[in-house]
C-alpha cells in the first residue's frame, strides 16, 4: 500500500528516522569496549526498508552501511525463521561482513506479524581469535586458519541466547572486550527497535514506509541529476598492494576503468590480480561498497542522504576469482584494509578524474585521502597467560590528496569514516604497556603541487613496563609505490611504513639528556618493515610508523611562493624540498623572488632533459566543454579546438586518432616524489617508477603518477 | 546596612537583562540595550535604571545589595572573534604537534552536525587558538605510572618562554603528558616561567583540567590561556567601577557548568564561563521548579538564530564532561548540557523537488527575516508567525520595528508555496509546523537518548519564539505541561541571580572498582586529595569550610570500556553498603540507558573522581502575585480578536489577552493569544492555559486539570 505523505510529514519523519538511528549508534559507543569502536568510530548503525535496503545510514564507517544491506537481503533469502524480538548475526564475509571482526546484527521489525522495517549494525571486534592477534591474519593462507565464520541467532523474541553468546564470546583473545561490544550491539538495537514501534503506533505503518521509500527515491533523483551534470567519459584508476602476507612481498594489482553515461556510473575491475592465498582479498558485496565510498563522500556530500538510492546507478563488474572478488575459501580476514581498501583507493583516483573533466564539480576534486590503513595491532602475553592488547590508532592521522583550490587536509583520517578519530596518546598508554616517544606532524609527506597535499604524523613506541610485545603490522600498502595520487600533474604524498629501531634505549636516552625524539633521527636506525610483518619489541627497542601523505594538485612550481615560505615555517615542507621541488629560494623569513623565478627556470629545463615523446591520453572529450586540467586548457572554436598548456601557451600537437596529444615525458624512481615513498627500497623500487608527461614547450607537468613496470 | 538586593545581570547580544530579589520575594526586571564595545557600560545603565524603579541613586542600590552576579558573553566573543591573547603553549618534546594532528579529524569534523561533517571536500577546519609557531617542546617525561622519567630540562623552559615572549606572547599555557597523576614536572615549569618571565599570565593543564586526554586538555588549557587576560581584564575593570561606586559585597560570575565564581579564582576558570549564557536560564529553570514541584524539567530558548534546549533531571541538571566550544575544539570543563539546533525565527525556508525545509542557515538580524524590511529575501519563520497571524505587527521589538506582512507573503510566496503548488497561508503553516516538529524532536533526543521518557517532562518555554511553538509540544510530545514563566523575558537573569557559588574539583585516576574494603580506602584517600585543594581554595575566596556543602561523582565503567557513567557517591570514606550503593546506581542507570540485560559480569573501573562543593546560602523565595482573585465585576475576557491561519482548519478568530489584565487562577481556553511585552503566548486548541500565584503561564490538554492556588 503507498500513501501520499505531504511535504511536511515527510521532512519530519525524515528526521525522526535519523534521530532514531543515531541513537542506536550513541547506545553501542557508550557500552562499548573497543578505542577502535569509540574513538576510531569503527562500526556503523542503519535503517532498511522490508526488502533490505538501506534507507538511514549513520555516522560511522561507510563500507558497513552497504555491505549491511546486502547481509540483511542473505538473512531474507536464507530461508530462516524470524519472529518479533530476534536478533541474527554474522560475521562471514562471503555473506556481507567486510572481514570476520565486523560482526553484523540484523533484526526485523514487526508489525502486526509482518516484517516493516530491519534494523542493523555491524561493529569491529578487537579480536574474534584466527591465527593472528587482532585477527588481521596476516600468517593465513587459508580461510580455516582465520576466525570462525558464525551464522546464528544471538536474540530470541527480544531475550539474548546465553549459549550462543558464549560460543562466540569464548573463542575470542579478548573476551571481555568481546562480551562487551556484543551486549553494545544487542543495546542499539533495543533502543532503535522501541523507539520504532513508538514511531509505526503513532504514525502508522503506511506512513512510514512510503517515507523509507521517498528517503531513497530522493537520494537517487538527486545523484542521478548531479551524474547528468558530468560530461560523459571513462576515466582509470589503479592501486598496488607490496606485500600481501608475512615473507610475500609480491605486488597484487587492482585496475579500474569507470564509465560514465547519462546518470549511470560502471566500475570495471577486469585485469585486476587473480586472488591470492593471503587473507587480503576482497569479496563482491566489499567490492560493490569499496566503490561507492567516493560516490559518497565526492558526490553525495553533505547534500544527498546516504542510502541505498545510489544502488540503481552505481554497477560494478568485478571479475570472479580475483582479489576484487574473491571465492570461496580464499582468505579475507585483512579484506577491509586489504582490497577492500585499495579498491577505494582506486575508485577514489577514478571519481577525482571525472571530476577534473566536470566544469561544474571541479571543487570536488581529490584524489586520495588515507590511501594506506598502517593497522597496528599490539598485544602483550604475561606469563599467566592473560593478553592485553589493542589496535593502535595513529593510522588515522593519514592526510588527504590537495584540492582544486586549496592545499589537502593533514590528518584528514580515512575516507570510509569522516569522524573516525585517533586516540590520545595518554588513553593509549593507559590501555597499552607502551610509552610514546613522539607523534610528530611528518615533514614533506605532503605531496608536492601547485595546491600541496595534507601531511601525515609519525609515532613512535617502547614497551614499558614489560619485557616484550608482540605486533603484527598490517600495511594495507605503501612501502614501494604510495599510491597517495596526485592529479593535474601533482606529486604523490608519502608512502605508508612501520619501522622497528633495535637496542636504542630510547628510556636510556630520555634519562640521560632527556632526548627529544624526531623522525629523522629515528629512521637512520631503522629496519624497514615490509606491508605485512610481524614479530616481537623488546625493552630497548622501538616500533614506529606513519600512515600516508595526500597526493598535490597541478605542478609544484606553479605554487605560491609565499605558501612555500609558511609551510616552511611551521615545519611542513622542508628547506631542500622548497628549493629543490617547488624551486622556492628563501632568504629568512622572506622569499627571494628573482632567485625563485631562476631557480624555476633551471628545474624547467632539467626536466626536459632526457625527456622523451610520450603520448598523452586527455580522458576527456575536447568537443563536450570538459575543463582539461590546471596546466592544460582548450583553445579555439567549435571546429578546430586546440590543447594548450596554461603557463607558456604551448599547443599540443595531436595524435592520428585524435584521443591523445604528444608530449614530453620522463620516468624516474619512486623517491623522485618525495622522501617518505618507498622507504623500504631506498625509494628506488625495481617493480614501480615515478612517470612525469610534461609541456615540450616549457616543462610544466601534466601528470606525475607511479607506474608498474615489472611485467607488461 | 541593609542587605536587600541579590541581582543578576546577563549581558546578551541585544539586551543586557537585570532581575533583583529582595527579601519579600518580589522581583525586579529591567532590560537596558547592550554595549558590546563596552558590555560595562550597559550594566550600569542597567543597575541605575534599577536604582531609580526603586527611588535610590546607584550606590544607594549597590550599598544595599547582598549579591551581585554577572552572566557575561566576554569570552564566549573573544572565542568566536578570534580575539583572545597571543598563547605560547609549551608541551612534552615530541608531543608539539597534539594540537595540529588534532587526533586526526576530530580537529575537523568534531562537535559539527552530520550534514556538514559529510561534506568532505568543503569542511575547514577552524583557524588554531595558538599558533603552530608558538608551540614549544620542553624536554621532560612522566610515565602513565606517574614515574618521573626525565625531570624537566630547565634550560629548555628558559629558552622557549623568553624567545616566545620576544616573539610577541601574551599569555602562556603549559600542557605536559600525565601531569594529571604527577603534576611535579607541570609545577616546575610554572615555577621557571614566574622567574624568567613573572608577568606572564600562566595556565597550568593541572590548574585548568587536570582530566586524562592530552588533547583535550591541550585545547582546554590553551583556551583558558586565550581567553584568561581578556576576561580577565574585562571583570577587574567592572569590579573596580563597581566598587567605586559602592558595591558592598563581591562580584561573581556565571559559569557554563551553573554555579558562580568569585573574582578571585577567575584566572583558571576563563574558558569555564564560554557560554554561560545560555546555563542561566537552565538554573533558573531548576529553581522555578522547585516553586511549583516540577523536577522533570525540559528548557527550551528560541531565540534568532537558534534553539536551545536543557533538561533538568530529578530537580538537578545534566552535565556534560567534554563540550566543544567551537568546531574541533573539545574541553574538559563541565558544562550544563544544552542542546542547540539552528533553529530560531531567522531560520530560512526551502522547498526542493516537492521537499519543504527549515534551517540550518539563518538569515540572523541582518539582513534579517523578510517582514524586517531590511533587504530580506529569504523567507523566514518569523514570516510565517507574521503571515499567520501569531505576531503582533505593532508590539514587535516593543514597537520599535513594523513588519511588513506584505514583505514576509512575497518571500514565503515565491521560495516556498509557488515552488511547492501550495496557497501562501499553507506554505506558512508548514514552515511554522516543521520548525515546530524540529524542536519536539530535539527535546526527544535529549530525553530518550537518556533513557528517559518526555512524558514525565514539564516544558518550560522561555526567550524570544518559544511560547509561540510550546503549547503544540503537549500533544507532540505528551508532555505533562508547558509552563512560560512570568520573567520569561528575563530568564536568564534571574537565573544568575539565583546560582550559588560553587566549583569543582577533579582528577582522573584510573583504580579498579570492586566490592570490598581496598576500593573503598582509595576512594577515601581521592576524596580526600580533592578536599585538600577544596580547602585551599575556599581559604583564598574567605569562605568559611562549615558554610559549604558538596556531592561527589565517580565516574565508572566497565573495565576497558571507554565511556563512562557518572555515578552519584559520597565525597569521602565510604562504607561498604555506600560502595555497593555506588555500584547498584550504576547498574541501573546503565540498564535505563542501554536496556535490560546489557550489564556484564565484568570487573569495574572508576576513572575520573568529582568533588562539588557549593556554598550553602538560602535560596531567594519568589512572593505571590496577584493573589485574592478576580473581582466580580470585572470579569475575564479579551482585548481583541485576530484571525490566526491553522493548516486543518484555515482561518479562525482567535481572542487576544493582554498579560497585565490577568491574575492568579484566570483560564483562558485555547485557542487563544497571551500578550506580554513582546512576548506573545500560543495556547493552542484543545488546551487551556491557567495563571499560577507566580505569574506563570501554564498550559494543558483539555481534559488534564490543575490545582493552582489563587
Amino acid at each position: 500500500v503507498s500513501v501520499d505523505v505531504d511535504p511536511i510529514s515527510f521532512e519530519v519523519l525524515r528526521h525522526r528516522l535519523w534521530q532514531i538511528n543515531d541513537e542506536q549508534g550513541v547506545a553501542i559507543r557508550t557500552v562499548s569496549a573497543s578505542p577502535i569502536v569509540v574513538e576510531g568510530n569503527d562500526f556503523n548503525v542503519g535503517l532498511f526498508d522490508r526488502r533490505g535496503r538501506l534507507a538511514t545510514s549513520g555516522s560511522g564507517s561507510l563500507i558497513h552501511v552497504n555491505t549491511l544491506g546486502f547481509t540483511i537481503r542473505n538473512f531474507i533469502e536464507s530461508g530462516l525463521d524470524f519472529d518479533p524480538g530476534d536478533v541474527l548475526m554474522t560475521n562471514d564475509p562471503y555473506l556481507g561482513a567486510v572481514h570476520q571482526n565486523d560482526v553484523i546484527m540484523a533484526s526485523p521489525l514487526f508489525v502486526d506479524g509482518e516484517i516493516v522495517l530491519w534494523i542493523g549494525n555491524v561493529l569491529h571486534h578487537a579480536d574474534v581469535g584466527g591465527i593472528d592477534e587482532g585477527s588481521f591474519c596476516i600468517n593465513a593462507r587459508s580461510l580455516f586458519q582465520e576466525p570462525a565464520r558464525y551464522f546464528l541467532k544471538i536474540a530470541r523474541g527480544g531475550r539474548i541466547d546465553p549459549a550462543v553468546e558464549r560460543t562466540f564470546v569464548t573463542n575470542s583473545r579478548l573476551p571481555d572486550a568481546a562480551s562487551l561490544d556484543l551486549r553494545a550491539q544487542l543495546g542499539g538495537i533495543h533502543v532503535a527497535r522501541e523507539r520504532l514501534e513508538g514511531l509505526m503506533a503513532e504514525r502508522g505503518v503506511e506512513v512510514v514506509s512510503a517515507v523509507v521509500d521517498g528517503l531513497i527515491d530522493d537520494s537517487r533523483e538527486q545523484l542521478s541529476r548531479m551524474l547528468g551534470e558530468i560530461p560523459d567519459g571513462t576515466w582509470h584508476g589503479e592501486a598496488h598492494m607490496d606485500g600481501d602476507r608475512v615473507g610475500s612481498d609480491r605486488v597484487v594489482t587492482v585496475t579500474l576503468e569507470m564509465t560514465k553515461r547519462g546518470d549511470r556510473l560502471h566500475f570495471d575491475y577486469a585485469g585486476s590480480s587473480p586472488q591470492v592465498d593471503s587473507a587480503v582479498n576482497c569479496t563482491w558485496h566489499s567490492t560493490y561498497a569499496g566503490s561507492t565510498v567516493p560516490v559518497y563522500a565526492f558526490l553525495c556530500g553533505g547534500e544527498i542522504d546516504w542510502n541505498a538510492g545510489l544502488e540503481e546507478l552505481v554497477t560494478i563488474d568485478a571479475p570472479s576469482g580475483t582479489v576484487v572478488n574473491a571465492e570461496f575459501p580464499a582468505p579475507v580476514s585483512i579484506c577491509t584494509i586489504g582490497f577492500r581498501w585499495l579498491v577505494t583507493v582506486a575508485a577514489n583516483q577514478a571519481v577525482a578524474r571525472m571530476l577534473s573533466a566536470s566544469p561544474a564539480h571541479r571543487d570536488r576534486v581529490c584524489p586520495s585521502w588515507g590511501v594506506s590503513c598502517n593497522a597496528n595491532n599490539l598485544f602483550h602475553h604475561s606469563p599467566s597467560g592473560k593478553t592485553q592488547g589493542a589496535l593502535l590508532s595513529d593510522h588515522r592521522c593519514g592526510g588527504a590528496a590537495a584540492r582544486s583550490f586549496a592545499d589537502g587536509f593533514s590528518h584528514s583520517g580515512q575516507i570510509t569514516a569522516y569522524s573516525s578519530n585517533a586516540g590520545n596518546v595518554e588513553t593509549t598508554e593507559s590501555k597499552l604497556p607502551v610509552l610514546y616517544l613522539m607523534r610528530r606532524q611528518l615533514t614533506d609527506s605532503g605531496g608536492p603541487g601547485r595546491f600541496r597535499g595534507g601531511v601525515t604524523a609519525m609515532s613512535a613506541l617502547t614497551p614499558y613496563g614489560v619485557d616484550q610485545l608482540t605486533f603484527k603490522s598490517t600495511n594495507t600498502a605503501g612501502t614501494e609505490a604510495s599510491n597517495a595520487a596526485g592529479i593535474e600533474g601533482g606529486f604523490p604524498g608519502g608512502g605508508s611504513q612501520a619501522f622497528v629501531c633495535r637496542d636504542a634505549d630510547p628510556l636510556g636516552a630520555l634519562a640521560g639528556d632527556g632526548a627529544a625524539f624526531d623522525p629523522e633521527t629515528l629512521v637512520t636506525a631503522a629496519d624497514w618493515l615490509p606491508s605485512k610483518a610481524d614479530g616481537i619489541v623488546r625493552q630497548g627497542d622501538v616500533f614506529g610508523f606513519y600512515p600516508p601523505g595526500g597526493g598535490g594538485f597541478s605542478d609544484p612550481l606553479l605554487r605560491e611562493p609565499w605558501r612555500v615560505r609558511d609551510d616552511v615555517a611551521v615545519g611542513l615542507v622542508s628547506d631542500e624540498d622548497a628549493n629543490g621541488v617547488y624551486g622556492v629560494v628563501l632568504t629568512g623569513a622572506g622569499v627571494d623572488e628573482d632567485a625563485t623565478r631562476v631557480r624555476r627556470e633551471e628545474l624547467r629545463t632539467a626536466r626536459l632533459e632526457g625527456a622523451s615523446t610520450v603520448e598523452y591520453r586527455l580522458g576527456f572529450d575536447v568537443g563536450n566543454g570538459g575543463s582539461p586540467s590546471d596546466t592544460l586548457e582548450v583553445a579555439g572554436g567549435d571546429g578546430d579546438p586546440e590543447i594548450r598548456c596554461t603557463w607558456c601557451g604551448h599547443t599540443y600537437e595531436h595524435t592520428d586518432d585524435g584521443d591523445a596529444v604528444r608530449a614530453r615525458g620522463r620516468r624516474g624512481p619512486v623517491g623522485g616524489a618525495g622522501r617518505w615513498v618507498g622507504r623500504r627500497v631506498g625509494g628506488d623500487s625495481s617493480r614501480f617508477e615515478l612517470q612525469q608527461v610534461l609541456c615540450p614547450g616549457c616543462g610544466t607537468l601534466v601528470s606525475t603518477d607511479e607506474r608498474r613496470v615489472d611485467e607488461g | 546596612m541593609m542587605s536587600e538586593f541579590r541581582i543578576g545581570v546577563d549581558t546578551g547580544g541585544t539586551f543586557t537583562d537585570l532581575v533583583a530579589l529582595r527579601p519579600d520575594g518580589s522581583v525586579q526586571t529591567r532590560k537596558a540595550l547592550s554595549t558590546p564595545h563596552a558590555p560595562q557600560e550597559a550594566v550600569l545603565e542597567g543597575l541605575r535604571g534599577l536604582a531609580a524603579d526603586n527611588g535610590l541613586s546607584l550606590g544607594e542600590l549597590l550599598a544595599r545589595t547582598s549579591r551581585l552576579a554577572h552572566g557575561t558573553t566576554v569570552s564566549t566573543n573573544a572565542l568566536i572573534q578570534r580575539r583572545g591573547a597571543r598563547v605560547g603553549l609549551l608541551m612534552t618534546a615530541g608531543f608539539e604537534d597534539t594540537l595540529s594532528i588534532g587526533r586526526g579529524p576530530l580537529r575537523r569534523t568534531g562537535g559539527l552536525p552530520a550534514s556538514k561533517g559529510r561534506d568532505y571536500i568543503h569542511t575547514q577546519p577552524v583557524s588554531p587558538l595558538v599558533r603552530p609557531e608558538d608551540v614549544r617542546g620542553i624536554r621532560e617525561r612522566v610515565g602513565s605510572d606517574a614515574v618521573v622519567l626525565r625531570e624537566v630540562v630547565e634550560e629548555d623552559v628558559v629558552e622557549a618562554v623568553t624567545d616566545l615572549v620576544a616573539g610577541g606572547c601574551e599569555s602562556l599555557a603549559v600542557c605536559l603528558l600525565w601531569s594529571f597523576r604527577n603534576p611535579v614536572n607541570e609545577r616546575r615549569v610554572g615555577q621557571i616561567v614566574a622567574r624568567v618571565a613573572p608577568d606572564l599570565p600562566v595556565s597550568l593543564s593541572v590548574d585548568v583540567a587536570p582530566l586524562i586526554g592530552e588533547y583535550e586538555r591541550c585545547v582546554t588549557t590553551v583556551a583558558n590561556a586565550y581567553l584568561g587576560p581578556t576576561t580577565e581584564t574585562y571583570i577587574r575593570e567592572l569590579e573596580a567601577q563597581l566598587e567605586a561606586e559602592g558595591l558592598g559585597s563581591d562580584l561573581q560570575i556565571m559559569r557554563s557548568s551553573g554555579g558562580l565564581t568569585p573574582v578571585s579564582l577567575i584566572k583558571d576558570d576563563a574558558v569555564a564561563i564560554v557560554n554561560s549564557g545560555p546555563t542561566g536560564g537552565l538554573v533558573a529553570s531548576q529553581y522555578l521548579g522547585e516553586l511549583i514541584g516540577a523536577d522533570m524539567i525540559l528548557t527550551t530558548d528560541m531565540g534568532g538564530t537558534s534553539f536551545d534546549v536543557g533538561m533538568v533531571e530529578d530537580g538537578a541538571f545534566t552535565r556534560e564532561q567534554s563540550p566543544f566550544i567551537d568546531q574541533g575544539l573539545p574541553v574538559r570543563v563541565p558544562a550544563a548540557r544544552m542542546i542547540t539546533i539552528g533553529a530560531g525565527g531567522g531560520s530560512i525556508a526551502w522547498s526542493d523537488r516537492g521537499r519543504l525545509g527549515v534551517g540550518p542557515s539563518s538569515a540572523g538580524s541582518q539582513p534579517g527575516p523578510a517582514c524586517y524590511g531590511r533587504g530580506g529575501v529569504e523567507p523566514t519563520v518569523t514570516d510565517a508567525l507574521l503571515i499567520l497571524g501569531l505576531l503582533s505587527p505593532e508590539r514587535f521589538f516593543g514597537g520599535q520595528l513594523h513588519l511588513s506582512e506584505e514583505r514576509a507573503r512575497e518571500a514565503v510566496a515565491t521560495r516556498v508555496a509557488e515552488p511547492l503548488g501550495m496557497g501562501v497561508e499553507e506554505a506558512a503553516a508548514g514552515i511554522y509546523e516543521v520548525v515546530t516538529a524540529q524542536m519536539s524532536d530535539l527535546m526527544r533526543k535529549v530525553t530518550v537518548e537518556r533513557g528517559l521518557d518526555p512524558r514525565d517532562f514539564v516544558v518550560f518555554a522561555y526567550g524570544g519564539a518559544s511560547p509561540l511553538h510550546a503549547g503544540h509540544w503537549l500533544r507532540m510530545l505528551d508532555v505533562r505541561e508547558v509552563v512560560v514563566p512570568a520573567t520569561s523575558a528575563v530568564f536568564s537573569a534571574l537565573g544568575v541571580a539565583t546560582s550559588m557559588l560553587s566549583f569543582s574539583e577533579q582528577v582522573s585516576e584510573p583504580v579498579e572498582f570492586a566490592a570490598g574494603s581496598p576500593t573503598a580506602d582509595v576512594i577515601g584517600q581521592i576524596f580526600d586529595r580533592l578536599w585538600g585543594r577544596a580547602l585551599e581554595r575556599l581559604a583564598r575566596i574567605g569562605v568559611a569550610d562549615d558554610a559549604v556543602g558538596s556531592t561527589g561523582h565517580v565516574e565508572l565503567r566497565y573495565r576497558g570500556q571507554m565511556n563512562e557513567l557518572s555515578i552519584e557517591c559520597p565525597a569521602g570514606k565510604v562504607t561498604l553498603d555506600e560502595l555497593d550503593g555506588v555500584k547498584r546506581r550504576f547498574e541501573q542507570e546503565y540498564e535505563r540507558r542501554f536496556g535490560r540485560g546489557t550489564t556484564v559480569r565484568a570487573p569495574m573501573e572508576a576513572i575520573t573522581f568529582t568533588l562539588d562543593v557549593f556554598v550553602d546560602e538560602r535560596k531567594p523565595r519568589l512572593g505571590d502575585v496577584r493573589t485574592g482573585g478576580r473581582d466580580e465585576g470585572r470579569p475575564l475576557s479579551p482585548v481583541a480578536v485576530r484571525r490566526t491561519y491553522q493548516r486543518d482548519s484555515g482561518w479562525w478568530d482567535t481572542n487576544i489577552y493582554e498579560f497585565a489584565g490577568l491574575v492568579a487562577g484566570d483560564r483562558i481556553e485555547g485557542r487563544a493569544l497571551v500578550e506580554r511585552g513582546d512576548t506573545s503566548i500560543l495556547v493552542p486548541e484543545g488546551t487551556h492555559a491557567v495563571l499560577d500565584e507566580f505569574g506563570n503561564v501554564r498550559i494543558r490538554l483539555d481534559g488534564v486539570e490543575q490545582e493552582v492556588s489563587r
